[in-house]
C-alpha cells in the first residue's frame, strides 16, 4: 500500500474482515509499503467501492509480485485467523478516549471492552488481542488527582476507580491496579498479544516492579511513597524497562524518567521531532517487519502523558521498531514473554499531536493514510499471521 | 498552587535583596544548587545544601522555604520543625517566618498546636487577617476543608466583618466543591472589594452545569440580600454560561431608575464587552440593551454615546428586536448633536428596519430622497434588500426598478432571479453567468450556482410555470411551491430537467419536515428509481439517507448510501456519502 492507495486504514479493516470469513489472506511484507493480497470475490470488491480501498487485480501481475518479492527484502506472510480483540477500558469510555479503538472502529474491527473485574475473574483468556491505552497501572488516576482537583470527571475517575478496589476486595486503587497487572502479564506469558500505547506502556511495567513497594502518593492509597522505592523495585517482572527513577511530586503528572520527553515535567519538557521506523529482514524478522509496514519511514512524533522510552531504561533484547535519531529515546519497541508477545508505542494520539484533556476527537475519515495509525493497525492484524512464519 | 507561588516570590525575593546587599547575594548562590537538585528531581541532595545554608544562617527564609519544598516531598518533615522553630525565636515578627511554621504544623498533623500557634500569632496582631489566612490555607492545602473553614470563620467572628476572609473562604469552598457556598463568598468578597470581580467571575465561570441555575440564585437574590456588586458579578457570570436575557435581568437589577451608582458605567461597559461574546440572537439583543443603557448613563461624553447608540442598533436588529432598535434610532436621528458618520449608521439600520418591517414604500422613499447621509455601499446594499423585499411580496417590476440603473454584479445578480421568477430561463441564465461565482456572499453564489445547473438541464428557454413556483418558493411558501414545482416538473422531458426540478422539490420538502417528510421521501424515491444521467440520482440518494440519518433511522439510511456509492462510483456525492456512511455506523465521531 503506497501512495496510491485511497483509504489506508480501512484497507486493515477490510484485510480482517476477509480472514474472519474463512479466507486466506497474504501480508505482502515490504511490497509497495506493506499490501494485502486477498481473494477476488465480488462480496471483497463491494467491501473496498463501499469503504473507497483501492484494489488492483493482480491474476496475470502475480508470478511478477512473486519473483520481485523473492528476490528484494520482501516476504509473503499468509494471514490465517483473525484475532479475537479486547481493549482495556473503563465501562463508560467512547471510543474516540482512545487511539486504538477510534482506528478499530474506522476500520470496521470488532471488539469487545473490558475492565478490571474481567482481567481478575480470568476472561482475558477468552482473547487473542489486548490493548492497554492510557490507563495508569501505577493507581494515581494518571496524577491529575490534586492538579484537576474539583473537576468532575475525575470526581467520576476516582468513584470509579475505589468502587471497583472495594467490589474486587483491594484495600486501595494502587493494589488492585497491581493486581490487574499482574494478570495482564500473565496473560502474555500464556500465548496472549499486547499491544499499549500511552501512559499504560509506562505504568504497567511500574506497577509490575513495584509489586511489594508503595509506589503511590498519599493522596491515592493514603500512604507516602515508600522513600527508598527505586532501591526496592523488581524489574525482572516488568515487560520492557528497568533501573527507572520514580518522580515523588504528586503534583507532577510524571511517573518517572522512562518517558523520554516529560510532558508535564516542566524544565524537563522535551520538544517533538519525527521518529523513524527500522528497516528488518522481512524473510528472517517477519514479526518485526510487520509491525513497521508502511508508506512512510519518517513519521512526525506527538505527545501522550508518556511520549517515549529512553534508550538507557530499556532491557537488553528489547527490539526497537522506531526510533528519533541522535535522541536519548525511542518511540515504538517490541519483545516477548513466555509464549506472547507485547508492542509498546509511546504517545497519544499520532493525529493530535499536542493532545490536551477535552480536545475534540480525531475524526479518522480526515487522515485516511495516517501513517502513525497504520503502526496501530500493524498491530491488529500481525497476531493473524501463520505462527510458523514467525521466527523471532 | 500555594507552594508555587512561595517559591516564585523566594526567589524574586532573593533577587532583589541581592541588588542591595552582596553577602546576602552570596548567600542566595550558595542556594543555587539547591535548586537545580530540586529541579532534577534530587530531593535529598537538595535538602542537604538547604541544611548547609540554614546552619550559618539559621533565619534564612529562602533555605527553610526549600526545606519545606524537599523535605515534604521525602515525607521528612520533623526535621524542619526544630528548625522554623529556632528561627521565629529569632525574628518573632516575621510574617512569613509565621506561616512556614503554621504549614509545618499542619504537615505533621499537630492540628492543636497549629491553633495554638496560631491564636498565639492573632493575639500578637489584633488586627490582622494574616494568622487565620495562614492557618486555614495551611489546613486546606492539606484538603482539611472543614478544619479549614473553622479556621476562616473564627477569623471573621473575631475581626468581624461580613466580608473578612470572604476571598479565602470562595476558594475553599469551590476547591470542596461547594459551589453555592462559595458563590456566596464570592458575592461577599466582591462587596468588600470591587477588584476581586474578575476573578470572581472566571472562577465561578467553572462551576458545573448542573449547579448552574443553584449558583446564579445565590449571587442574584433581590436586595438587601445580595448587594448589587454581587448581582452584577451573577450578571457576568450569567453571561459566561450563555444565559444572556437572566444576566440582563440580573444587570438591570442593579441601575435602578436613574442609572445607578457611580460604578454603573463601568459595569454595564464591561457587561456589554462580555456580551460581545455571544453570537446567539439574545446575546446580541442583550448587548443591545446594555449599550443602550449605558448611552443614557450621566457623564459618558456624547461622540461615545452616539457611537454607543449606533452599534445598540446594529445589535438589536440582529438579536431581532426591530421595536428596540427603532426607538434608539429615532433618537439618533433626531440628535443633532451626534457626529455624522453615527447619522450615517443610524439612517442605513433604520432603513434596514424599515424594509424588514415591510413599511417598503416608506423606505423607497426615503431611499429615492436626495438628501441622505448614506454612503454609496449602504445605499447599494438597502437598494438589494429592498428589490429582495418586493420580490417576496410578488411585486416583481417594482424589484427591478427599485434596482434602479446600477449595474453592479449583486444587481446583474438580482435581476437574473428577477427573470428566473417570471419564467424567462434563458435571461436568468444569462444573468447569472454575468454576475459569475463570486458577487454577494458565499451562500448566494453556491444557491446561484445550483439554479444554473438545474437550468441548464432544461432545454427550454421559458417556463411560467417554473418561474412561478420558483417565486412561491421565494416567497416562503414552501409548501405550495413543493406542489407548484411537481407540476412544472410534468411539462418537462424526463432528462430535460424534470428529475432536477423534482430533487429541488424533494429538498425543499425534507427541508421543510414534518407532513412534507413523506413526500420528500416520495420525491427522492421517484428520482431514485428513474435514474439516469445527470447528478440528480445520486443526489437524492444522498438526501433521501441524510433525512433517515436525521430521523436517527442509520440502519434504514446505511442501504442508500451504499446503493449510491456503488452506483455511482464517480459521482461527485461519493465523499459525502462515504462520510454519512460512516457516521450512521458509528465508524467516526459526530462533528
Amino acid at each position: 500500500m503506497d501512495d496510491a492507495q485511497t483509504d489506508h486504514l480501512k484497507a486493515y479493516g477490510l484485510t480482517y474482515r476477509a480472514i474472519q470469513a474463512g479466507l486466506k489472506a497474504e501480508w505482502l511484507l515490504n511490497y509497495r509499503g506493506g499490501s494485502f493480497l486477498i481473494p477476488d470475490l465480488d462480496a471483497l470488491r463491494r467491501d473496498a467501492a463501499l469503504n473507497g480501498i483501492r484494489t488492483e487485480p493482480v491474476d496475470s501481475a502475480m508470478t511478477a509480485v512473486r519473483g520481485e518479492i523473492e528476490a528484494s527484502n520482501m516476504d509473503a506472510v499468509p494471514l490465517e485467523k483473525a484475532s479475537k480483540v479486547a481493549v482495556y477500558a473503563p465501562p463508560n469510555a467512547a471510543p474516540w478516549d482512545d487511539a486504538v479503538t477510534m482506528a478499530l472502529q474506522y476500520a470496521g474491527i470488532s471488539f469487545t471492552k473490558i475492565w478490571d473485574s474481567e482481567v481478575m475473574n480470568g476472561s482475558l483468556k477468552d482473547f487473542d488481542w489486548l490493548h492497554l491505552h492510557h490507563e495508569d497501572f501505577t493507581g494515581q488516576y494518571s496524577k491529575f488527582f490534586l492538579i484537576y482537583s474539583g473537576m468532575s470527571w475525575l470526581a467520576e475517575m476516582v468513584q470509579r476507580n475505589t468502587d471497583m478496589a472495594r467490589r474486587l476486595g483491594f484495600g486501595t486503587v494502587p493494589d488492585l491496579k497491581k493486581a490487574v497487572a499482574r494478570g495482564i502479564r500473565a496473560y502474555v506469558e500464556n500465548g496472549g498479544f499486547l499491544f499499549a500505547m500511552c501512559t499504560a506502556t509506562e505504568t504497567i511495567d511500574l506497577a509490575l516492579a513495584a509489586e511489594k513497594v508503595d509506589i503511590a502518593a498519599t493522596f491515592a492509597d493514603g500512604t507516602p511513597i515508600d522513600p527508598d522505592a527505586d532501591a526496592k523495585l523488581d524489574w525482572s517482572k516488568s515487560f520492557a524497562f528497568t533501573g527507572a527513577h520514580i518522580e515523588p511530586n504528586p503534583l507532577i503528572a510524571s511517573f518517572s524518567d522512562i518517558d523520554g520527553h516529560q510532558v508535564n515535567g516542566g524544565a524537563r519538557r522535551q520538544p517533538l521531532g519525527a521518529f523513524t521506523l527500522f528497516n528488518f529482514s522481512a524473510k528472517i524478522d517477519p514479526v518485526p517487519t510487520m509491525l513497521v509496514q508502511n508508506h512512510r519511514q519518517v513519521i512526525p512524533d506527538f505527545y501522550g502523558l508518556t511520549t517515549s522510552f529512553t534508550r538507557n531504561r530499556l532491557k537488553p533484547g528489547v527490539t526497537i521498531l522506531a526510533e528519533e535519531e541522535a535522541a536519548p529515546w525511542v518511540k515504538y519497541v517490541h519483545g516477548d514473554l513466555g509464549k506472547g508477545t507485547w508492542t509498546f508505542f509511546g504517545g497519544h494520539d499520532p493525529e493530535d499531536a499536542q493532545h490536551q484533556i477535552g480536545d475534540p476527537p480525531t475524526d479518522l475519515s480526515l487522515h485516511p493514510h495516517s501513517p502513525g495509525y497504520r503502526l496501530i493497525l500493524n498491530n491488529v492484524l500481525f497476531p493473524a499471521a501463520k505462527k510458523r512464519e514467525l521466527k523471532t | 498552587m500555594r507552594r508555587n507561588t512561595s517559591w516564585a516570590a523566594a526567589v524574586a525575593a532573593l533577587v532583589l535583596l541581592g541588588l542591595a546587599d552582596p553577602g546576602r547575594a552570596a548567600r542566595g548562590q550558595a542556594l543555587g544548587p539547591g535548586f537545580e537538585l530540586e529541579r532534577a528531581g534530587r530531593y535529598a541532595d537538595a535538602a542537604s545544601v538547604y541544611f548547609t545554608t540554614v546552619r550559618s544562617d539559621p533565619t534564612n527564609i529562602p533555605a527553610l522555604l526549600g526545606l519545606e519544598r524537599a523535605l515534604f516531598i521525602l515525607n521528612r518533615m520533623p526535621e524542619l520543625l526544630p528548625l522554623v522553630q529556632n528561627a521565629r525565636g529569632r525574628l518573632p515578627d516575621s510574617p512569613a517566618l509565621r506561616s512556614l511554621e503554621l504549614r509545618v504544623y499542619a504537615a505533621l498533623n499537630q492540628l492543636d498546636s497549629l491553633e495554638t500557634i496560631a491564636r498565639r500569632w492573632a493575639a500578637s496582631a489584633p488586627e490582622s487577617e494574616a494568622p487565620y489566612r495562614e492557618w486555614g490555607q495551611a489546613l486546606a492545602d492539606r484538603r482539611q476543608w472543614d478544619e479549614a473553614r473553622r479556621a476562616f470563620l473564627i477569623g471573621r467572628r473575631t475581626l468581624g466583618g461580613d466580608g473578612t476572609l470572604a476571598l479565602e473562604l470562595a476558594q475553599l469552598e469551590q476547591r470542596a466543591g461547594n459551589w453555592e457556598a462559595a458563590a456566596a463568598e464570592w458575592g461577599r468578597a466582591v462587596t468588600r472589594s470591587p477588584d476581586v470581580g474578575p476573578n470572581a467571575a472566571s472562577q465561578l465561570a467553572d462551576a458545573p452545569v448542573a449547579l448552574h441555575d443553584r449558583v446564579a440564585r445565590v449571587l442574584t437574590l433581590p436586595a438587601p440580600a445580595t448587594s448589587a456588586r454581587a448581582r452584577r458579578l451573577g450578571a457576568e457570570v450569567l453571561l459566561t454560561w450563555g444565559q444572556p436575557a437572566a444576566a440582563w435581568v440580573a444587570m438591570e437589577s442593579t441601575l435602578g431608575a436613574r442609572g445607578g451608582d457611580s460604578e454603573a458605567p463601568d459595569a454595564l461597559r464591561r457587561f456589554a464587552d462580555l456580551a460581545n461574546v455571544l453570537t446567539t440572537p439574545e446575546g446580541h439583543r442583550v448587548r443591545g440593551l446594555a449599550l443602550t443603557r449605558w448611552a443614557e448613563l450621566e457623564g459618558v461624553p456624547w461622540q461615545e454615546a452616539s457611537r454607543a447608540r449606533a452599534e445598540a442598533v446594529r445589535e438589536l436588529l440582529d438579536g431581532g428586536d426591530k421595536a428596540g432598535a427603532r426607538r434608539v434610532l429615532e433618537g439618533l436621528t433626531t440628535d443633532s448633536a451626534a457626529p455624522a458618520e453615527a447619522h450615517a449608521v443610524a439612517e442605513a439600520a433604520l432603513l434596514q428596519v424599515l424594509i424588514a418591517d415591510g413599511q417598503l414604500d416608506v423606505a423607497a422613499e426615503r431611499l429615492s430622497a436626495g438628501r441622505t447621509t448614506l454612503t454609496a455601499d449602504d445605499r447599494a446594499a438597502l437598494r438589494l434588500a429592498l428589490s429582495k423585499a418586493l420580490v417576496a411580496r410578488g411585486e416583481l417590476d417594482r424589484a427591478e426598478a427599485a434596482l434602479g440603473s446600477d449595474s453592479s454584479v449583486t444587481d446583474v445578480a438580482q435581476r437574473g432571479w428577477i427573470s428566473l421568477y417570471r419564467g424567462n430561463l434563458k435571461a436568468a441564465m444569462e444573468g447569472f453567468r454575468l454576475a459569475g461565482p463570486y458577487a454577494t456572499d458565499r451562500a448566494a453564489a453556491t444557491e446561484r450556482t445550483a439554479m444554473m445547473a438545474m437550468l441548464q438541464r432544461i432545454q427550454r428557454e421559458s417556463s411560467p410555470e417554473l418561474g412561478a413556483a420558483l417565486l412561491t418558493l421565494a416567497r416562503g411558501d414552501s409548501v405550495v411551491a413543493i406542489a407548484a414545482l411537481r407540476r412544472a416538473a410534468t411539462r418537462l422531458p424526463e432528462q430535460g430537467g424534470q428529475v432536477e426540478v423534482l430533487l429541488l422539490a424533494g429538498q425543499v420538502a425534507a427541508q421543510k419536515g414534518g407532513e412534507q417528510e413523506p413526500t420528500a421521501t416520495a420525491l427522492f424515491d421517484e428520482i431514485v428509481r428513474a435514474g439516469g444521467e445527470g447528478a440528480a440520482p445520486a443526489a437524492a440518494e444522498l438526501e433521501w439517507a441524510r433525512l433517515l440519518v436525521r430521523r436517527g433511522e442509520n440502519a434504514a439510511a446505511i442501504p442508500h448510501l451504499e446503493h449510491l456509492i456503488l452506483t455511482y462510483p464517480n459521482s461527485a456525492f461519493v465523499p459525502e456519502a462515504r462520510r454519512v456512511l460512516e457516521r450512521a455506523k458509528g465508524a467516526i465521531p459526530k462533528s
